[in-house]
């Protein structure tokens, strides 16, 4: 409950937050067009947007890791629960080694991509931005898979059925952190394949929209392998 | 101020011109065909759910008259509020008029991702298919109510827990991923899409009520993301998110430990900023349609687009206080309690500025103004029993009842509902070039603004009367009496009254597309970028070859000196005015 409360006060404080500073125009008293005002679409708007969808993907996760904290603590601010609802189930589950060599994989995964995006942007060594940004998509998929193996370590343990919340919870939480990564993976495949078609004969416009969507694909990669050390944070420490 | 002019902005953004009939009127990525689409399947979705609230008064009103089980009245129930709730009055307001009006009053081409867009249009459409699906499954929809609370809402015993449940969370899943789609889209079109000039203290509140809605729409709906994950697992491969160790049919039951209050929270968590999700593009439209019908500003523009982003940010701190009845520590309820009443303050502020807009305002009693000055008495009464209800120790007594039928039903039922209407009156001749009928606008009005209230006033009293909600009969009951047995017989007649006023709005839109005088640009004389347009109906791309300029404020009417009563946002700065060109 306290958890839940405290992300609503994060999300209040972001939205006004935001839009404090705008707010004190007193758009009746001036006429015209300022100086330095928006003017059209502007370029910047496809990061804009996955900024927004961040946002979203933050409030999922949020809500994710605050249900777990709630049923991990069932009585949760209830005073007068059913005695059979209070009665815990909460069997913590023993993460499995391999997260440590996943962690390290997605650490590297994004610095492979961040090295890419320097390439890109630096604008010399265009088949060095290829490799590290291919890279970065194998060794994602080298997280995925140990992921799905750090499930059937689990799994084969036969301490851990479905009725037990935490395990539940472990699965769901790497699963939907993993389709997050497939989602990246599918722009990463389309923006490779386009890198592969051959960078070196495209026009100056489509450069363009190619090294912004390798930096895109960065931040993405970035603010997912955060996500991911927040997660595996909370799943080794309770 | 030099400035040179920037003819043709196409290289900027795209314009994927349509060819073909299937690219302009169905594959479509205009946000103005989308928002049509948008707006005809949540309308269509209404009717099944108005239809359906017909079901449930017949069987309320006039018990063992018509044949509806016990079972039936609950799936009416569950699915009556959760199409009005999501699939008409949240889609229609953020995918239809969300859709049209932001990219038009920002002055902006299109949506910043028009194909994302136009996807979001079909998934939302998968949507309502999944949740249509659900009525011709085994077992029928769901009847857990539209709270969907565990355990019963998985439990045998109540309806459609094989199929209907499942289908009811799976459509609620994807409704968010098409929600989360357009919400990127307009919360982008909003930040980065808006013509030169215009900054975010100039765009009309309709827009400023649509953009924070969408807010906290993709902050929110997450929650309820997460919910129907949880539970969908709970049902398919009985995981223990939410299920309780319970004895069923006196076994035990595999689940153990689950938290049905967890639900809870997770659902209001969500549940409540949707109520402002709704609300808020209300509060917008109708700031702007009151202003137009009355000839004046809005009152206190800056107080009001304070008091938008206030509600917005509150709204993510009141949700327990719809559960007050679940035993919550009463320091909890305490503190909701508080918050509840102190998102009263920006939306009384709102109230008394549009009153204020309204004083002595030249006021044009023309169709969209009906139903805006309904709306302040709809919105009023509902809000001021929303006083009572925020209070723990009224609620108490109060939440079973149908006083709180009455409450939800005038503030964001009718209320929206009013503003809708006015809106889509307002917005026609723009959609279509053409005016809507007013005589049989007026009648439409009439029938629903006295209909609704002879419907939901007396809830009120036969809640005090401790009259429980969500009964499907209420038999010889002692503390029942005939009165409230002939009230409700009488508020089933006035829902098909209302019902049938409908009907009347349906003749009106057919007949107005085919015959309906011809509308003109700005048939209002509004200021905002919209009624600007080139052409109307607006072309794709919207503003021919160069985009608008915004040099004033959205609220320049009646300006004292000007020839005309109003000056339209695009229109150069006058000599004498304050500028801040040099």
């Amino acid at each position: 409950m306290f958890t839940l409360l405290f992300i609503a006060m994060c999300f209040s404080m972001v939205v006004a937050f935001l839009l404090i500073r705008r707010l004190q125009e007193k758009p009746w008293t001036q006429h015209g067009i300022l100086e330095g005002s928006q003017d059209g679409l502007t370029s910047s708007a496809p990061r804009v947007g996955l900024w927004a969808f961040l946002g979203v993907v933050t409030s999922v996760f949020a809500v994710f890791l605050g249900a777990y904290f709630m049923r991990m603590d069932s009585t949760h601010g209830g005073a007068a629960l059913p005695s059979l609802m209070q009665m815990s189930s909460w069997a913590p589950v023993e993460e499995p080694w391999v997260l440590w060599l996943n962690t390290a994989m997605l650490i590297l995964a994004s610095i492979a991509i961040q090295l890419a995006h320097g390439f890109s942007s630096s604008g010399r060594g265009r088949s060095s931005m290829r490799r590290y940004f291919n890279a970065a998509g194998l060794l994602t998929m080298a997280f995925l898979i140990g992921q799905v193996y750090a499930w059937r370590e689990l799994y084969l343990t036969g301490d851990y059925g479905v009725s037990s919340p935490a395990f539940s919870f472990f699965v769901l939480l790497t699963a939907v952190h993993g389709l997050h990564l497939v989602g990246g993976l599918v722009v990463w495949s389309r923006a490779a394949s386009r890198i592969r078609r051959g960078l070196d004969q495209a026009e100056l416009s489509e450069v363009a929209a190619l090294r912004q969507s390798v930096q895109l694909c960065a931040t993405y990669w970035h603010y997912l392998l955060l996500i991911w050390l927040v997660v595996f944070a909370v799943l080794l420490s309770t | 101020m030099a400035y040179v002019a920037i003819a043709d902005r196409d290289h900027e953004q795209h314009l994927h011109d349509p060819q073909t009939f299937i690219t302009k009127y169905v594959w479509s990525q205009d946000h103005k065909v989308i928002a049509i689409q948008y707006g005809g399947t949540a309308i269509a979705m209404g009717v099944i759910a108005l239809a359906l609230s017909l079901l449930m008064r017949l069987q309320i009103g006039f018990p063992d008259t018509f044949d509806i089980t016990p079972y039936q009245y609950y799936q009416f129930v569950t699915m009556h509020g959760m199409i009005m709730v999501i699939y008409l009055l949240t889609a229609l307001f953020l995918g239809g008029f969300g859709n049209y009006l932001i990219p038009l009053m920002c002055g902006a081409r299109d949506m910043v991702f028009p194909y994302m867009n136009m996807l979001s249009y079909w998934v939302f459409l998968l949507s309502c298919i999944i949740l249509g699906i659900s009525f011709f499954v085994p077992g029928g929809p769901t009847g857990a109510g539209w709270t969907l609370y565990p355990p019963q809402a998985i439990a045998p015993g109540t309806p459609g827990t094989d199929w209907g449940i499942i289908l009811m969370l799976a459509s609620l899943a994807v409704f968010i991923v098409a929600f989360t789609m357009g919400g990127l889209n307009y919360v982008t079109t909003v930040l980065q899409a808006r013509c030169r000039g215009m900054t975010l203290m100039r765009m009309p509140l309709s827009v400023w009520g649509i953009f924070v809605a969408t807010i906290l729409g993709l902050l929110a709906f997450p929650a309820l993301l997460v919910a129907a994950i949880m539970m969908l697992l709970d049902r398919t491969i009985e995981t223990s998110f939410f299920m309780p160790a319970l004895l069923m049919a006196g076994e035990a039951t595999e689940t153990e430990g689950g938290s049905p209050i967890l639900f809870q929270h997770l659902f209001w968590f969500f549940g409540h900023p949707e109520v402002y999700i709704v609300a808020l593009p209300a509060f917008g439209l109708v700031s702007d349609l009151l202003s137009t019908h009355a000839r004046k500003n809005i009152f206190g523009y800056r107080m009001m687009v304070w008091a938008i982003v206030a509600i917005g940010a509150l709204s993510f701190v009141v949700w327990a206080h719809h559960m007050y009845v679940s035993g919550m520590n009463p320091y909890f309820g305490f503190f909701f309690a508080t918050t509840t009443l102190i998102i009263a303050v920006p939306t009384a502020i709102k109230v008394y500025n549009w009153v204020l807009t309204l004083w002595r305002g030249d006021l044009h009693f023309t169709l969209p103004m009906l139903w805006a000055t309904g709306f302040i008495f709809t919105f009023v009464h509902g809000g001021l029993t929303g006083l009572f209800l925020g209070n723990v120790t009224v609620d108490l007594p109060l939440s079973d009842t149908y006083f709180v039928i009455g409450h939800f039903h005038m503030v964001m039922g009718v209320s929206p509902i009013m503003v809708l209407f006015g809106a889509i009156y307002h917005w026609f001749p723009k959609m279509s070039g053409r005016m809507p009928n007013k005589t049989l606008g007026t009648i439409h009005f009439w029938m629903t603004f006295l209909g609704t209230y002879a419907i939901y006033l007396p809830m009120h009293y036969i809640g005090i009367l401790g009259m429980p909600r969500r009964y499907y009969a209420y038999g010889d009951t002692s503390f029942i009496p005939e009165s409230a047995t002939s009230v409700n017989e009488a508020i089933t007649i006035a829902a098909i009254f209302v019902a049938v006023a409908q009907v009347v709005f349906f003749i009106n839109i057919i007949y107005s597309l085919r015959k309906g005088e011809d509308s003109g640009p700005n048939p209002w004389r509004a200021t905002t970028l919209e009624w600007q347009t080139p052409q109307t109906p607006p072309k794709h791309g919207n503003w021919g070859n160069t985009l608008p300029e915004v040099h004033r404020w959205a609220y320049d009417y009646s300006v004292p000196g000007d020839e005309q009563d109003f000056i339209p946002q695009n229109h150069p700065i006058k000599p004498g005015e304050a500028s801040v060109e040099h």
